[in-house]
């Protein structure tokens, strides 16, 4: 193992201002729905009014009619998406099942599922006009209660299939362990369904610039999966497909499926031949892409009196459609997170009449960390003991759940820097007696974790004739500032300030490149990017020829155009003679970069604690966050800002998970009632108090060459139950199922 | 400026006259409202305006100067201010992040005033100035908000960073910006999804702070 | 949104015959509810009667009163330094409301004349008396979280959501009102009007009426106010209950006492018989709670809303504690 990171004195670990930072605040910025394109049309979409059935009839006279209306698309006329017929059961991630085919046939699977397009030549018209589409339905009996069908939970098909499937059950010592110990607990929480709501609306510009080549402008995370996805559907090559997502409006996971209003887009540029601008209302970013599933739990725990756990049972059921097995990892971190001989843990999902969920932030961890953390405080407080010693007597140093040791792990670290922070010196151990006027004070803390998931991925460097070195890759750029980092990178690798490095995304043709998601891109991206400029280098010392022979590679210094060596400054060779070397052609390479065996050997992850103080009004119930203290061991941070803005991030959505957000549906109809902005309450700039980030900033080297783990999931798993836990504290009322809002308190 | 939809396109003051369009607006039913109204419909027809296209009748004339160009144009009057920019003058700097008042992130300035954009009919602001993020800088010269916002990474995503930043501005010429408190109170009406508010209230501060003019 | 005539009348005159002739028309002023709702299709007027721009925007003060004229902005209102003296409890109010741009958009009279937010009202897919008389009262057994502790029938049970419209019953505000048949003064609380059996009518007002100002009188209610917005984030969100209190107070003594409730009826709720019980008594929180308690006899809650039983005289003694300062 290698004990040095890679990079020493260079940009990498700077407080670098982002790279696209300029466009940003110039509005230069272009999001999906911002290309302009000749002959460009705009469309709308007409959601079912029913949960479940089928269309009896949809009379679409009166929106073609309508001044300006192109088409008007229904399951009736539509051309036929030849994939649609082969895609059965695909049984891959990110959901097991059958996606959604959209305008295939009369079948109502969902409440506001995508019935009928409209395209007309303004954006006015075209959205008149869906208002005139009439529909006839015939209902049949729909499910979407969560809690009336209990009964219908199940274990996924995954988990049936293979017994060592994450989401299959386990268990670790005794069955229910947690019930021989002398101090046990059992609890149950719940969790609402919560929606993404990035603030860029689900946008896509569709253009068919043949019959057979196919462009996409489309808010999604994984462009090349996007590319696959389509040029399967539409039965044409990959390269025959090309989808740019240059900036992505926040995402948040929903765009790492990719959802029927994206075909309802190309399906209609392609019935009028011209390019198809669809964007999404904000009520159909509640129902038409994704969302964090409604989700039940159990917990049985129990200790000794001095605090060692004797076992813990996780039980987590997840709602899913009734089109697709959606998955996540709720119950995972029961099994590693503490040192305990009986883990128990069961998964299930319980399919509904309502649109499929996707993953968000920290997916199914934060979920499980709600109930795993708010249950380890309350067994701390049933023990008696502080909530931060209580989880060190249950430390781990190895991973319980394997045995394998972790490639690195300063927890520790984090919650000695946290509680610092906070004060949590200051915090009572009795519930309730610590006063500030009207309001009471309570302090609280959460772990989470999430695996530091390197995958493979390719990247492309090209050395411009003018000494500028560009690199490009199919990633994306969500929001984390996945460009800055990269360029801070390769200007490492290459040994050139980060003015002369260029980093490309979001583009299909580009380099493979996974989805951004799963807090991985930094470790997969970023190593293929060090490999590429390294492979640049030994690209440039080859033409070299015998300049450089007497040195190696990595040795090269490239200064504006000429070359020379780190330790012979009169060996040089002007970048101009190589190009003449490389046939004229300036200088490129693609590389890929995967990940070895060292996941045979190791457990990798990376760590966060939360710390919040609370204030909850004695009367009105309102709980404030007065102050949160983010930690992170996240290996090596390659830029401060971003990496500390992320965690504010995290934080501030833990805050809106803990306090203010879920999504309600009336059972009756099957349908939202709380779908825009002002009903779903995310946090505003009031509810964010000061937030401090702390980094251990300790490389690891086993995960990738730069040390790096993963932010954007920690960031938030954690937080909630945090601020739940501080709640409780502050009042001495346990609230296990979220959002805390006033009600519950008073 | 790329216009695809050309009966949508702003007109330039250069262009050529068109009858049909004046006999048009003379004929339809509007001008029964001439009695009691001298809006923009009738001041179209009276006026005269160029039109390098025959508009359909339901469209209204509107004058409008956007980031210190003015612009004749002529739109259905349902066609809202946000629409209008991001649509037909492609200055999409402006964002559309709910359609309905509730996140900011169309903020705009109307004669100095921020507001949203997206809840504002284009027909409404006759005769204003509106100043969006494209219109903020100074030539190459960053406004200081812009400069501060990208300092102290007041962003990630960047799509509400416009609004923030026009809505920013605002907060402190109206006077809102003295505390921590008061930023976040009179920010809130710009939400930020990525959650960068600690970010964004500390470049606000350093403007505020900064004695620069903004 | 359906396409729609525009006219801007220059004279209250014009504007008033124009939408007294068409029953389609709306006026529209700040648009930030009415357009909120005509792109949703909840609302869809074929002619909309442009006000923004009519001379009626002026703040004047005379004979101890204020006179607000509809189309002021509630920015310049809050802002205002004479309001801000005179009228705190008006200020606190607005500034309550929406968000800062919304303020700079929305007029007095548009604030007052806000319709409901029950999502049944906004969902077109769903059955709301209000919008659509006959459909049924979907938020009667269903997601009332919301909804109305006060005055409620079988038909209706949403809530006025203006935090401006609190303070101003509260205060003893008079609208000033044109119509075809003339000017009328109509007092706060009588503008708004309880659902009964035609939920679909917010208001008093007649067809083709048109609020052209508000007189607030000033009153000795200049320093032991205070409004109390209980919502669920920190800001920019509607009411969970809201309360507006204002007391004149000699040596501790309260000479004088106004109070109202938002978020809890069909019409801002001033809260008369719990004034009363205020006055004479000493600001303590004993008063305090004992007035509440009158403030809440006869409320009544439905599946989602019974937390208001007890938030309501909770954000009462709030209100009153925070006006006095009495810890």
């Amino acid at each position: 193992m290698n004990e040095q990171p890679l990079f020493k004195d260079g940009v990498v670990g700077d407080r670098m201002n982002r790279v696209d930072g300029r466009l940003k605040v110039t509005g230069a910025a272009q999001y999906s729905a911002e290309y302009q394109l000749p002959g460009l049309v705009h469309g709308f979409l007409v959601g079912s009014t029913i949960a479940k059935g089928r269309i009896k009839s949809i009379d679409t006279k009166a929106a073609e009619r309508a001044p300006g209306v192109l088409a008007v698309i229904t399951h009736v006329n539509s051309i036929k998406v030849p994939g649609f017929a082969n895609r059965s059961q695909p049984d891959e991630p990110p959901t097991a099942g059958q996606p959604l085919r959209v305008f295939h046939d009369e079948k109502i699977l969902f409440n506001d599922q995508p019935i009928a397009i409209v395209v007309a030549d303004t954006l006015e018209r075209a959205r008149y006009a869906a208002g005139l589409v009439k529909t006839q339905y015939e209902a049949d009996q729909h499910a979407t209660n969560f809690n009336a069908h209990m009964d219908r939970a199940k274990v996924p098909a995954q988990a049936k299939k293979n017994p060592k499937s994450p989401q299959a059950d386990h268990d670790r010592g005794q069955v229910d362990g947690y019930k021989t110990a002398p101090v046990k607990l059992e609890m149950e929480y719940v969790i609402p369904t919560e929606m993404h709501n990035p603030m860029e609306l689900q946008s896509i510009i569709a253009h068919w610039e043949a019959p057979d080549k196919l462009t996409v402008y489309d808010k999604v995370q994984a462009v090349k999966g996007t590319q696959r996805a389509f040029a399967k559907d539409w039965g044409i090559p990959e390269q025959n497909v090309k989808v740019i997502a240059t900036f992505v409006g926040g995402a948040f996971g929903n765009g790492l499926h990719n959802w029927p209003h994206e075909t309802a887009a190309i399906i209609a540029a392609k019935t009028v031949n011209r390019p198809v601008k669809l964007v999404l209302t904000r009520e159909q970013m509640f129902t038409m892409v994704g969302y964090r599933p409604y989700t039940w739990q159990r917990i049985g725990i129990g200790a000794t009196p001095d605090g060692k756990l004797v076992g813990i049972t996780h039980e987590a059921t997840g709602q899913t459609s009734t089109y697709e097995d959606f998955t996540e990892s709720t119950v995972q971190q029961t099994r590693m997170m503490y040192q305990s001989p009986n883990i128990s843990t069961r998964y299930r999902i319980l399919p509904l009449d309502i649109s499929t969920p996707i993953w968000m932030r920290g997916p199914g961890e934060a979920t499980g960390a709600f109930a795993l953390e708010s249950a380890m405080d309350e067994l701390a407080h049933a023990l008696n003991l502080d909530p931060m010693e209580f989880r060190l007597r249950n430390y781990t140093d190895t991973d319980p759940d394997n045995g394998k040791p972790w490639s690195t792990k300063y927890l520790k670290e984090c919650y000695q820097m946290g509680a610092e922070r906070i004060g949590w010196k200051n915090r009572q151990m009795q519930p309730g007696t610590n006063k500030q006027g009207d309001w009471l004070v309570g302090y609280g803390m959460g772990v989470g974790t999430f695996g530091a998931n390197r995958g493979s991925a390719k990247a492309g460097a090209r050395m411009l004739a003018n000494g500028t070195v560009v690199l490009q890759s199919a990633t994306t750029d969500i929001g984390p500032g996945t460009g800055t980092v990269m360029v801070q990178l390769a200007a490492d690798a290459l040994g050139m300030p980060p003015e002369k490095v260029r980093f490309e995304l979001g583009n299909s043709l580009f380099p493979d490149a996974p989805s951004q998601g799963g807090s991985a891109t930094v470790n997969t991206v970023g190593s293929a990017v060090v490999a590429a400029c390294a492979a640049l280098k030994e690209k440039l010392y080859q033409l070299a020829g015998s300049t450089f022979s007497a040195a190696k590679p990595a040795d090269i210094v490239i200064k504006g155009t000429q070359l020379s060596l780190a330790n012979n400054a009169s060996a040089k060779v002007a970048y101009a003679d190589l190009i003449k070397q490389n046939n004229g052609q300036e200088v490129a390479v693609v590389t890929e970069s995967k990940p070895g065996n060292e996941r045979q050997k190791y457990s990798m992850y990376s760590f966060s604690v939360h710390f919040v103080e609370v204030h909850v009004h004695q009367l009105t119930g309102e709980v404030r966050v007065k102050k949160m203290v983010a930690c992170a061991d996240a290996g090596t941070i390659v830029n401060h800002k971003t990496a500390g803005n992320q965690m504010l991030g995290g934080a501030v959505g833990g805050i809106g998970m803990a306090l203010t957000e879920g999504a309600m549906i009336d059972d009756r109809f099957g349908r939202y009632v709380t779908k825009d902005l002002a009903d779903y309450h995310v946090p505003v700039h009031a509810d964010a108090p000061a937030i401090e980030v702390a980094f251990v900033d300790k490389p690891d080297l086993i995960v990738d060459p730069m040390g790096t783990k993963g932010i954007g999931e920690i960031a938030i798993i954690g937080a909630a139950p945090a601020i739940a836990n501080a709640v409780f504290n502050a009042t001495g009322k346990r609230i296990r199922e979220l959002p805390i809002t006033p009600d519950k308190l008073i | 400026m790329a216009d695809s939809t050309p009966d949508s396109k702003p007109e330039n003051p250069e262009c050529g006259h068109n009858a049909t369009r004046r006999q048009f607006l003379k004929q339809s039913s509007v001008l029964t409202a001439l009695a009691f109204t001298p809006g923009p419909v009738v001041q179209a027809a009276a006026a005269e305006w160029d039109e390098k296209i025959a508009a359909p009748f339901e469209k209204v004339g509107l004058k409008l100067a956007v980031n210190g160009k003015n612009y004749k144009l002529s739109v259905e009057p349902r066609v809202t201010l946000l629409d209008l920019l991001r649509e037909q003058l492609h200055l999409t700097g402006t964002k559309k992040g709910c359609d309905y008042g509730q996140c900011g992130a169309c903020t705009v300035h109307v004669d100095g005033k921020r507001v949203n954009s997206c809840l504002a009919l284009a027909v409404m602001q006759d005769g204003r100035e509106i100043t969006t993020i494209e219109g903020l800088a100074k030539g190459d010269d960053l406004h200081p908000m812009q400069e501060a916002f990208i300092k102290h990474d007041g962003f990630q995503c960047g799509y509400c960073t416009p609004g923030q930043i026009m809505s920013a501005v605002a907060c402190i010429r109206e006077g809102k910006a003295d505390s921590e408190g008061e930023i976040r109170e009179f920010m809130s009406g710009n939400i930020c999804r990525c959650g960068a508010y600690p970010n964004i209230v500390a470049a606000i501060q350093e403007v505020k702070t900064g004695g620069q003019k903004v | 949104m359906n396409q729609f005539q525009y006219v801007r009348p220059s004279k209250p005159k014009a504007a008033i015959d124009a939408r007294a002739k068409d029953q389609n028309s709306q006026f529209i002023a700040g648009g930030t509810n009415l357009l909120d709702l005509m792109k949703r299709g909840v609302m869809n007027p074929e002619r909309l009667i442009d006000i923004s721009r009519l001379p009626l925007d002026k703040l004047e003060r005379e004979n101890n009163t204020f006179r607000i004229g509809s189309m002021a902005l509630n920015a310049t209102v809050a802002d205002d330094k004479q309001v801000l003296e005179k009228l705190p409890l008006l200020a606190q109010a607005l500034n309550a409301g929406a968000s800062a741009q919304l303020r700079n958009m929305a007029t007095i009279g548009g604030n007052m004349l806000q319709r409901t937010r029950c999502p049944y009202f906004y969902d077109t897919a769903l059955p709301c008396n209000k919008r659509e008389p006959g459909s049924g009262c979907g938020a009667l057994e269903g997601y009332n979280r919301m909804h109305a502790i006060f005055g409620f029938s079988d038909k209706c049970i949403a809530v006025h959501p203006s935090d401006m419209s609190v303070a101003l019953v509260a205060l003893d505000a008079t609208v000033l009102v044109s119509g075809p048949k003339g000017d009328r003064r109509i007092p706060f609380g009588e503008l708004h009007r309880l659902p009964g059996d035609m939920p679909q009518k917010d208001t008093t007002l007649e067809p083709g009426e048109l609020i052209t100002a508000v007189e607030v009188p000033e009153g000795p209610f200049t320093k032991n106010v205070h409004y109390l917005k209980v919502r669920e984030r920190a800001s920019y969100a509607f009411a969970l209950v809201s309360v507006a209190a204002a007391l004149q107070l000699e040596n501790n003594i309260i000479k004088d006492a106004r109070l109202a409730m938002g978020g809890v009826a069909h019409k801002p709720w001033r809260l008369t018989e719990a004034e009363k019980s205020l006055v004479g008594k000493p600001a303590t929180e004993a008063t305090f709670q004992a007035a509440a308690a009158i403030a809440m006899q006869g409320a009544k809650a439905f599946k989602h809303n019974a937390y208001k039983l007890k938030l309501g005289p909770n954000a009462i003694v709030q209100a009153l504690k925070n006006a006095t300062n009495v810890a």
